[in-house]
């Protein structure tokens, strides 16, 4: 019985704000609940590394690269491996290690070469990650 | 009184309740850990977090939130608006710091911005109180002591937890949680456990609960049981909860769990006492 409270008047500007959270929030659950009913983050990733930029640097080369991960499990720590030269008889071998790669999304990252990797076969390739 | 009123005073509370998310949510918006959580967090558990979330922004309206209310209806509203809120500082703040780019998978957004928005949120509602130095509005305070009261003890008990999800959720979010336990030993957990409750105990009636009128000779001992123990077993389950939503108890064994909610619990504690100040 709080008749003796007067009660401000809810103004216009207040129903946009609750509206658009109302909005904000219905997105998020959509988009949180359809990964909950599609079991999504139960994969496994699907990393694919591919070479963008070759630099060179002061010590040497770096080779500028991206990961894209094409399934909608998150891989952590995601270590890079980069190869010069014939694959029997590797010239050098770095490595990089990525914090994370989400799903659906792409990471970049680069390697260091003291040989110069133009003009020769450059493999690149994900040697594992970690599950989230 | 023009028509143009409410909005403006609506509008000023707005501002104010930007300049909370933005103070209540740096701490996590600058936090590695929170910025990849939300695509490793269960979806189920995030969703029953945010419903969580909003419950406590709902009851929070009541005591004080960024304007004065008089129903439920307008306390919905009001979480509703401090959500959006949230969220709008979220994505501003991160789009800023470079952390959102063309490349975020929408899973991965929507992820770091629902989870972003809960300390946001809590900023925006609990601005008003935090922001204004002396309200024009008198009066206003006597309100809220007077809805405070008539909360009763249920209601003291639901802003300890208020302020534990809060203190709790700012911190477990990071690695060190889990590290801290291992390197205490269980005498030192025990040791902890004491000096959590002693501080809440000390910080409860230090501060002191508005509009709770205790009447004169009420024991130590009868408080110490009808507030720090309960208060300290909610900042527990609060540390808990916390936990299992970011799967920090999954697959760890039964005297880690118990470790790390203990180590957790001491910030939990400390929001639990001072819940009243901040609110």
């Amino acid at each position: 019985m709080a008749s003796d409270r007067k009660s401000p008047p809810t103004s216009a500007l207040e129903w946009i704000a609750a509206g658009l959270g109302l909005a904000g929030l219905l997105f998020v659950v959509a988009v949180i609940g359809r990964e909950a009913l599609t079991g999504e983050t139960a994969q496994l990733p699907v990393l694919e590394v591919r070479a963008e930029r070759v630099l060179p640097n002061a010590a040497g080369f770096v080779v500028e690269f991206e990961v894209v991960n094409r399934s909608s499990g998150t891989a952590a720590a995601v270590e890079i491996e980069g190869q010069i030269g014939p694959e029997a008889n590797p010239v050098e071998t770095s490595s990089a290690t990525l914090d994370y790669v989400a799903g659906d999304a792409s990471a970049k990252g680069g390697l260091f070469f003291k040989h110069d990797p133009r003009g020769q076969r450059l493999a690149l390739r994900a040697l594992g990650f970690q599950t989230p | 009184m023009t028509a143009l009123r409410p909005n403006l005073d609506f509008a000023y509370s707005l501002a104010r309740a930007f300049g909370g998310a933005i103070i209540f949510g740096l701490p996590l918006l600058m936090t590695m850990e929170m910025w990849s959580i939300g695509l490793y967090v269960h979806p189920l558990r995030l969703l029953l977090f945010i419903a969580a979330n909003f419950v406590v922004l709902v009851f929070l309206s009541r005591f004080g939130g960024f304007e004065r209310t008089a129903n439920l209806r307008e306390d919905m509203l009001d979480a509703f608006a401090a959500y959006a809120v949230g969220m709008i500082s979220s994505v501003a703040i991160l789009c800023l710091f470079g952390l959102l780019s063309r490349g975020t998978a929408l899973d991965e957004l929507v992820g770091m911005v629902a989870i972003q928005a809960v300390p946001g949120s809590f900023g925006a509602m609990i601005a008003r109180k935090q922001l204004t130095g002396g309200d024009p509005d008198e009066g206003e305070d006597e309100d809220e002591a007077k809805a405070a009261r008539s909360a009763g003890y249920a209601g003291q008990l639901f802003l300890m937890l208020a302020g534990a999800l809060f203190l709790a959720f700012n911190v477990a979010p990071t690695e060190e949680m889990i590290l801290i336990a291992y390197k205490m030993n269980p005498w030192q957990i025990l040791l902890l456990m004491l000096a959590s409750m002693l501080l809440l105990h000390i910080l409860v009636f230090a501060v002191g609960f508005a509009g709770q009128e205790e009447p004169e000779g009420f024991g130590i001992v009868r408080r110490f049981l009808l507030f720090t123990v309960p208060g300290y077993a909610i900042a527990l389950a609060v540390s808990f909860y916390v936990l299992w939503t970011f799967g920090r108890v999954d697959g760890n064994a039964f005297a880690v769990i118990a470790e790390t909610m203990v180590v957790l619990g001491f910030p939990a504690a400390i929001g639990a006492a001072i819940a009243r100040l901040v609110v």
